[in-house]
């Protein structure tokens, strides 16, 4: 197997520099203010600030990216969100 | 009304017997929705809430899209492509439910012994985190029932008082009031 050439055509680089994942989190008119922002500081070590600020950017936007990285890392991130009844989901961060 | 308080590290929620019962009430719906049905409900099929959670139609075996819209705002789709999303849900989304249940199964448990003992109690040494996150889960289901929208305090107030949606939508108004409470006393630290 070539496998120097598997490498050069498989390997997004990318993907490895750019870390072009992102979790995005929806507005919903239920989640209160204070439980986003509270889900927030406990998922992501966010300070009281800047969770704050993401929080109105969900509220005020319609949606905020809370967090980038590796595909894998926002599905987890993702997941973790769902599990608290925030309306999450990832994708490609040339998407935004 | 009740609400929830703490004392040195410890929370507790004091509750009236008719909270305790529209509470489990409300848990056990929901367990049942998510698939949980390993408990003898206490809610009565004549009960104005009782159809609330009522599925739209039996769960398949497969792990697939839910078609009930509570069943699709708690199991959300992780990805806008229908592929991706079904894919990841194929793989996570068992776990998912399964922790729903567990938290919803550890606030029935803790209201069981109130309800079955037919009177007002507190509920001690609770854990805070578990009980915030049933409850955005109940109100997140009750939302989808009544198509909450950011206008609904102005429609549902100018319902009659008989209209069943309007007391729905009293213990959804409830349940952010009680979930505010137990915030409040989180950020304090």
């Amino acid at each position: 197997m070539a496998t120097d050439t598997m490498i050069e055509s498989d390997l997004d680089i990318s993907q490895l520099v750019d870390k072009p994942w992102v979790t995005i989190v929806w507005d919903d008119p239920v989640n209160l203010m204070s439980y986003v922002t509270f889900v927030f500081i406990k998922l992501f070590g966010f300070t009281q600030e800047r969770a704050h600020e993401l929080m109105m950017q969900v509220h005020n936007e319609g949606r905020a990216a809370v967090s980038t990285g590796s595909r894998e890392e926002m599905e987890r991130d993702v997941q973790r969100l769902h599990e608290h009844g925030l309306w999450a989901t990832l994708q490609r961060d040339d998407k935004i | 009304m009740s609400a929830f308080a703490r004392d040195e590290g410890i929370y507790s929620l004091d509750l009236t017997i008719d909270e305790a019962h529209i509470l489990i009430n409300l848990v056990e719906q929901l367990l049942e929705l998510l698939g949980e049905g390993d408990f003898n409900h206490h809610y009565d099929d004549s009960d104005p809430f009782a159809q609330l959670m009522a599925q739209l139609k039996a769960a398949p075996d497969e792990v697939v899209v839910p078609e009930d819209p509570v069943l699709l705002r708690l199991l959300p789709n992780a990805y806008a492509d229908p592929e991706a999303a079904a894919d990841f849900r194929r793989y996570t989304e068992p776990t998912l439910r399964g922790k729903k249940k567990r938290t919803l199964a550890q606030v029935r448990q803790a209201l069981e012994i109130i309800v079955d003992e037919d009177r007002a109690g507190v509920v001690e040494d609770l854990d805070s985190e578990v009980w915030l996150m049933a409850i955005n889960d109940l109100r997140l289901a009750l939302s989808i029932r009544l198509e909450i929208n950011p206008d609904s305090f102005d429609h549902f107030e100018s319902l009659p008082d008989e209209d069943p949606q309007k007391a729905i939508y009293a213990v959804y108004f409830w349940l952010g009031w009680l979930q505010e409470s137990l915030l409040e006393l989180l950020a304090q630290g």
